[in-house]
C-alpha cells in the first residue's frame, strides 16, 4: 500500500512538473527531484543493464552462432538448438536434471518437512546444536561437500569401502557407488540432499516457530500431538513456503553443476551428466561458445518457466496483490 | 616560497618512485600463468626453482607467477585468448593444435629467430612449434609407458619382460589370480585410460592415428576397434580393478603407491612422486609398452606430450628480450636439473632417480613420437575422445558403434 502510495505521488510530481501553467520555480523544483531520482536509479539500472541483460542478450545471440572464440562467428540460425537435440548426451543431461528435481521434490522437502518438525517440537540440548549442524553442509563451498561425499562413496579409500574391506563384507566391498551406471546418479543425489536440504530445514523451522503457541494448546487439548499434530495442523499451515521451496528445488535443479562434476565429472558415460556440465565442456572445454550458449538458453529457458510457475503460485497463495 | 613549493614536488615524485620499485630500478615485470603452486611438493620444484634461478640470475626482471591450477589454467587461457585480451606475458601449454589454434588468432609471439638455436630434444621443439613457426620451449617432455611394481612381480615369480602384449595379458592373469589389480588406471576423471588405448590402437594399427586425424582414415577403422575390444575385455576380465569407474587418478596413483595395484600405464610425469619415499615405499620401473603380434606398431613408437612447456603471447612483444630470457633460462641445464624425476629436453641434465632413467631410456630408443592425442585433436572434438574411451568400461558397451559415433563427430570438426 505504501509502495502504490509513493508511486502514485511521483507520478503526480511528474505529472504537475511537466503540465503547464504551474509557477516556474515550482516546474524546476519538481525537474531537479526528478533528474534526482533518475541519478540515484541509473546505477542500478546501468549495473542490470551491462552485468545482466546484455550478457542475456548475448547469450542469445551467441547461441544462433557457431563460434569457437578464435576465429570468425558464423550465423547458423536454430542449427545449435537442433544439434543439442539430437544428441545423446544433451537429451541424457535434460532428463537428468529432470530427475534430480523429481527426486529433490520427492526426499528433499518431506525430509526437511521431518527434521524442521521434529527440531522445532522436541527441543532439547540435543536439537539446538543439531540445527546447526543441518545447516552446516549448507554454507560449506561445494568443493568441500563433493569431496567429503567422495571420501564417504569412493573406492579405493572411501569410508564405505573401508568398511567393509575391514568387516569382510563382501557384497558391500563389490558396490561401486561412483562408478556405477545405476548407483552413481543417486550416489551424488545424496550428497546433493545433504548438502541442500539444511537450508529447507531451516526455511521450514522459521514458519514452523512462528505457528501461535495458543494453536499448539489447543491442538494438544483436542488431543493432536505428534505425527496427528504435524499432518493436521503444521502441514497446512506451512503448506505454503513448502511450495516455494518445491519451487526453488525445481529451478536449482535445473542449474545443477557443481556436485556431480566434482564427485563423477558426470560420468560413468552419462549417468550423472547435467546441463550445467554439457554447457562447461562444450564451452570451456571443447571452445564451442555457440553450442554452450544454446545450452545456457535452455537452461535460463527451463528456470524462466518454473519461476513463472513460482510466481502463479505465490499469487494464489495470496503474498502478491 | 617557490624554492619550498619545489622543494615538496621533488619530494613527493622521489617517493613515488621509491613506491613503484619497477619504475625506480627499471624492472620489468613477466607475468606467468602456470599451473602449479611454488612449494616444494615433488611435482613442483622445478618450477619454484626456475623462477627463483631466474629471478637470482636476472634481478632487473621481475616474474609474477600465476598458479591456476587445472583445469584451471586450462580453462582460463582458453577464455582470454578467446576474448583476445587480459592474457599474461608466458603461459604453460601443452603445445599441439591447442597453442597451434592460439598462434592462428594471432595470440603468440612469434619467437622462431630467437629460439631455434636453443638445444633440446627434437620431440620437444616440435610441439612448440606450429606451421614452421617456434611459440616456446618444452622444457620437460613425458612420455608415457608401463609403471610396474617390481616387488609384486618378483613375489609373484612374474617376469617384467613383455615380448608382447600376450606376454603383459598373461602377466594382468597372474596377478589378478595373485588378488593384486594388475591395472590402475583413473577411468573417473575420463582423460586417464587414453594412455593405454593410445598404445594399443598404435599396435594395432601403427600410424592409424595420424591417418585419421589427417582425415586419410576412420576412427572406427579396423585398428580403433580391436584396440577398444582388447581394452574392454581386460576391463571385464578385471584387469584394471572390480570398480574401475569408480576409480579416479588420485586413487590409481594410491593403489599403486600401496601396492595394491601393480600397473600403471601413464606418462613419466609420475616418476617424481613415484620415486619418492615420501609417496610411496614400493619399488616401482618403467618400460615401453610392448607391440602386438602381427601389428604394425613398433616398440619404438612412443605416445609423448611436453610435460612442461611455455609459450610467450602477444602480450610479451614489448618485453620480447625478457621473455626470450625467461624461455632460454627455462632450457638451460641449471633450471632442468632441478626436477627430481621429470625428463629433461636440454642436453645435460643427469637423472636423479632410477625411474627417471628408466623413462629416459624409453625416450632415447623412440623413433617415432606420437603426441597425445587430446592435444593433437581440434578443441571440439577432445572431451568427447576421452568420454568415448570411457564408455569401453562399460560391459555393455557396443565399442564399434561408440567409436563410429566419434567418427560422425571427427567427420564434422576436422577441416
Amino acid at each position: 500500500m505504501q509502495d502504490s502510495n509513493r508511486t502514485a505521488s511521483f507520478s503526480g510530481v511528474r505529472a504537475q512538473a511537466l503540465a503547464p501553467g504551474l509557477p516556474r520555480a515550482r516546474r524546476k523544483t519538481d525537474l531537479r527531484r526528478i533528474i534526482f531520482i533518475t541519478l540515484m536509479l541509473l546505477p542500478a539500472f546501468a549495473a542490470l543493464g551491462v552485468f545482466m541483460y546484455y550478457p542475456i542478450e548475448e547469450t542469445f545471440r551467441l547461441s544462433l552462432n557457431k563460434a569457437s572464440g578464435l576465429g570468425d562467428t558464423e550465423y547458423v540460425g536454430l542449427a545449435n538448438y537442433l544439434q543439442l537435440f539430437a544428441n545423446e548426451e544433451f537429451r541424457a543431461g535434460f532428463i537428468n536434471v529432470l530427475l534430480w528435481a523429481f527426486w529433490s521434490v520427492v526426499v528433499q522437502i518431506p525430509l526437511a518437512f521431518f527434521v524442521a518438525f521434529s527440531l522445532t517440537n522436541y527441543k532439547n540440548r540435543v536439537t539446538r546444536p543439531l540445527r546447526a549442524i543441518y545447516y552446516l553442509a549448507n554454507i560449506l563451498p561445494s568443493a568441500i561437500t563433493a569431496m567429503l561425499g567422495s571420501l564417504v562413496f569412493g573406492n579405493t579409500n572411501g569410508v564405505i569401502s573401508s568398511l567393509a574391506r575391514n568387516l569382510n563384507i563382501t557384497w558391500l566391498m563389490k558396490v561401486d557407488f561412483l562408478g556405477d551406471m545405476r548407483l552413481a546418479f543417486m550416489t551424488v543425489f545424496i550428497v546433493g540432499t545433504w548438502t541442500y536440504s539444511g537450508f529447507y530445514i531451516v526455511y521450514l523451522m522459521a514458519r514452523m516457530e512462528q505457528i501461535p503457541t495458543e494453536i499448539r494448546e489447543a491442538a494438544h487439548l483436542d488431543g493432536a500431538d505428534g505425527w496427528l499434530y504435524a499432518r493436521t495442523i503444521v502441514l497446512p499451515m506451512v503448506w505454503y513456503p513448502l511450495r516455494i521451496i518445491a519451487v526453488l528445488c525445481v529451478v536449482g535443479s535445473m542449474k545443477v553443476f557443481d556436485l556431480p562434476f566434482l564427485m563423477t565429472r558426470g560420468g560413468p558415460a552419462d549417468a550423472t551428466k547435467t546441463l550445467g556440465i554439457i554447457l562447461y565442456n562444450r564451452g570451456f572445454r571443447d571452445a564451442q561458445y555457440g553450442l554452450a550458449a544454446a545450452v545456457g538458453v535452455v537452461i535460463f529457458a527451463l528456470s524462466l518457466v518454473f519461476t513463472i510457475f513460482q510466481f502463479s503460485l505465490q499469487r494464489r497463495g495470496g503474498d502478491i496483490e | 616560497m617557490k624554492t619550498r613549493r619545489l622543494i615538496v614536488l621533488v619530494a613527493v615524485v622521489i617517493c613515488l618512485l621509491t613506491a613503484i620499485p619497477g619504475i625506480a630500478q627499471g624492472k620489468v615485470k613477466l607475468t606467468v600463468w602456470g599451473r602449479d603452486v611454488l612449494d616444494d611438493d615433488p611435482a613442483h620444484v622445478s618450477v619454484a626453482a626456475l623462477v627463483k634461478g631466474f629471478e637470482a640470475k636476472y634481478p632487473d626482471i621481475d616474474v609474477e607467477w600465476v598458479a591456476l591450477g587445472d583445469p584451471g589454467l586450462m580453462d582460463k587461457t582458453k577464455i582470454q585468448m578467446a576474448v583476445g585480451s587480459g592474457l599474461p606475458d608466458i603461459f604453460q601449454t601443452w603445445g599441439g593444435t591447442t597453442m597451434g589454434s592460439y598462434a592462428d588468432k594471432g595470440m603468440l609471439l612469434d619467437l622462431t629467430a630467437e629460439l631455434k638455436n636453443i638445444p633440446g630434444s627434437a620431440a620437444a621443439a616440435s610441439a612448440m612449434t606450429w606451421k614452421g613457426r617456434i611459440y616456446g620451449v618444452a622444457p620437460f617432455f613425458a612420455v608415457a609407458g608401463i609403471f610396474l611394481n617390481e616387488g609384486l612381480f618378483k613375489a609373484n615369480g612374474i617376469s617384467t619382460k613383455f615380448a608382447s602384449v600376450d606376454d603383459l595379458e598373461r602377466a594382468a592373469a597372474a596377478l589378478k589370480a595373485a588378488g593384486v589389480q594388475p591395472f590402475a588406471c583413473g577411468a573417473k576423471d575420463k582423460w586417464p585410460p587414453l594412455a593405454m588405448y593410445m598404445y594399443l590402437t598404435n599396435r594395432y594399427g601403427g600410424d592409424i592415428f595420424t591417418q585419421a586425424a589427417a582425415r586419410k582414415a576412420r576412427f572406427d577403422a579396423d585398428p580403433f576397434v580391436k584396440a577398444a575390444t582388447l581394452y574392454q575385455n581386460w576391463v571385464k576380465k578385471g584387469f584394471l580393478g572390480d570398480k574401475p569407474l569408480g576409480e579416479g587418478y588420485g586413487d590409481a596413483q594410491q593403489l599403486m603407491a600401496t601396492g595394491r595395484a601393480a600397473l600403471h600405464v601413464t606418462g613419466s610425469w609420475m616418476c617424481a612422486q613415484y620415486s619418492s619415499a615420501d609417496f610411496t615405499d614400493q619399488n616401482l620401473g618403467f618400460y615401453a609398452f610392448p607391440t602386438i603380434p602381427g601389428g604394425k606398431g613398433k616398440v619404438t613408437d612412443v605416445m609423448g606430450m611436453p610435460d612442461i612447456a611455455y609459450a610467450a603471447t602477444k602480450e610479451a612483444a614489448s618485453k620480447k628480450a625478457a621473455a626470450v630470457k625467461f624461455l632460454t633460462y627455462a632450457m638451460s641445464t641449471e633450471a632442468g636439473q632441478a626436477d627430481p624425476g621429470r625428463i629433461a629436453s636440454m642436453p645435460g641434465v643427469i637423472s636423479k632417480s632410477n625411474l627417471t632413467k628408466m623413462a629416459v631410456a624409453v625416450f632415447g630408443q623412440s623413433k617415432t613420437v606420437q603426441f597425445w592425442w587430446d592435444q593433437n585433436l581440434p578443441a571440439a572434438i577432445t572431451t568427447p575422445l576421452n568420454e568415448t574411451i570411457q564408455t569401453f568400461f562399460l560391459p555393455e558397451t557396443n565399442v564399434k558403434a561408440s567409436l563410429a559415433k566419434y567418427e560422425e563427430l571427427a567427420a564434422a570438426n576436422i577441416k
